[in-house]
């Protein structure tokens, strides 16, 4: 508890009141909603759908969604953009980079069903789709902070006799961190949103209570599923910062 | 592929302007709103965190949860698509207005000040011109993604290509399938593209001429 204290000094108003105001926020309305649950006057086909066992087998399949492909994403986007800043492929960078932000115009919603309907519905597409769509903004921020080191920094580092991978892995990727982690962190929120989507193509999570109450026009449902789907977002922005505060290296102000 | 454009190819344009119309119109009420609240905000400085932090959460509110949310207050239609795609735009334009009015100097401020000019004439002379550069950064952030929000806001039954994807959603299996998904997606991308320079060349045509690089 200390140790994030002390990590919190640098950090401005506004940040520090987003990591008190989050989980305060998401746990208000949580108990908000069970309040809402427990008194509300529901018909059949919503007590059944509404349950503590069935959100919580959702929000669960929804995570899982979530964390393979955010894996595959981390593990993928950041190699790449870092091999595509070393000297010998650096002139590669920019044409990926206009394809990283002309890529970004396309609809999640139409990569997932384009890719369903090409190989097919289920967990495995929903990942591979959700894992294009969030490919981009972790491999550009890569770039971008890979090229926003210091380059008398890493002189300096080599004059001090590092080998260029001893350089790569404790001057360059620390320096880099802090906006490949604004990356990762933002590309987790938009995963979170479009797993929203993985239920058209029967993948499961939270957005199977968005569709089916749409369907049947039964708001309670709806409302449910969309409360929840906000609160899992708002939460993974918040473990986000956390994280991006303990993976910062000390060094850096 | 191309009998199937070729056979709906009126069809295909009317969906992309409406698609088109629904973006360009929210964009420019979130610009608007966007703008003002930021103009709002930096007047009073306690506000400036509480805007921040207002446009840093508000983006990590799935599209389709708002969606959801803002159906049983408005209905099916057009409108919760008007009121989905200009929230997600008005967030961008609000962050980097903020970021750039309080960029302007505030020495400038002062010499306008001094030479007569009222709060009102600083503000539409001087700092609104000198923030713009940074406020068309974010227009052009908030109509990449408005693009992509006004495709799930298909859903609700609002206009555009989004119906398209959705089509060929239920009709898998089907000979068109692959195609109507296919004609979505690839042109809302393209809409996307052709915005995007559009408001480039606007940028270009709108910064003041004494800070155009």
């Amino acid at each position: 508890m200390r140790q994030l204290l002390s990590r919190t000094a640098g950090l401005s108003r506004e940040d520090k009141g987003l990591l008190c105001g989050l989980p305060i926020f998401v746990l208000t309305v949580l108990a908000g909603w069970v309040v809402w649950r427990l008194t509300a006057d529901l018909d059949s086909i919503e007590a059944r759908l509404i349950t503590a066992g069935n959100i919580t087998q959702m929000t669960w399949d929804h995570v899982q969604i979530v964390v393979v492909s955010s894996v595959l994403v981390v593990g993928l986007a950041v190699p790449l953009g870092t091999l595509l800043t070393r000297p010998a492929l650096r002139f590669f960078s920019p044409p990926v980079m206009a394809v990283a932000n002309a890529g970004q115009a396309a609809p999640v919603i139409g990569v997932l069903v384009l890719l369903a309907l090409i190989i097919g519905f289920g967990f495995g597409t929903a990942v591979l789709a959700l894992s294009l769509y969030a490919f981009l903004p972790v491999l550009a921020n890569t770039i971008t902070g890979m090229r926003g080191v210091d380059q008398a920094v890493v002189e300096a580092a080599r004059g001090m006799g590092m080998s260029s991978w001893q350089v790569l892995l404790r001057v360059e990727l620390p320096m880099a961190l802090p906006v490949i982690m604004t990356g990762v962190r933002t590309s987790l929120v938009l995963l979170v949103g479009a797993g929203a989507f993985a239920t058209f193509i029967d993948a499961g999570g939270l957005g199977t209570l968005i569709q089916t109450g749409i369907i049947m026009f039964r708001y309670p449902i709806l409302v449910s599923g969309a409360i929840f789907v906000a609160l899992l977002a708002l939460m993974v922005e918040w473990v986000g910062r956390i994280l991006e505060l303990f993976l910062k290296p000390k060094g850096l102000a | 592929m191309i009998e199937f454009i070729d056979a709906r190819w009126a069809d295909i344009l009317f969906r992309s302007y409406q698609h088109s119309s629904l973006v360009i119109q929210s964009l420019l009420l979130a610009t608007v709103i966007a703008v003002a609240l930021a103009v709002l905000v930096t007047s009073c400085r306690r506000l400036t965190p509480v805007a921040n932090a207002v446009s840093a959460v508000g983006l990590t509110i799935p599209s389709f949860a708002l969606l959801g949310l803002l159906l049983p207050i408005v209905g099916i239609g057009t409108v919760p698509s008007v009121i989905v795609v200009s929230f997600y735009a008005a967030l961008p334009v609000l962050r980097n207005a903020v970021v750039g009015l309080q960029g302007v100097e505030a020495s400038l401020i002062e010499s306008a000040r001094g030479q007569g000019m009222s709060g009102a004439a600083v503000l539409w002379r001087v700092r609104l011109p000198l923030a713009w550069p940074v406020i068309m950064t974010g227009i052009r952030v908030s109509a990449q993604m408005a693009m992509g929000v006004a495709a799930i806001a298909a859903y609700a039954l609002g206009p555009g290509l989004g119906t398209y994807i959705f089509t060929g959603l239920t009709q898998v299996g089907g000979a068109n399938a692959l195609n109507y998904a296919l004609v979505g997606t690839l042109g809302i991308i393209i809409l996307a593209l052709i915005l995007d320079a559009l408001l480039v060349l606007l940028s270009r045509f709108t910064t003041s001429k004494g800070i155009r690089a």
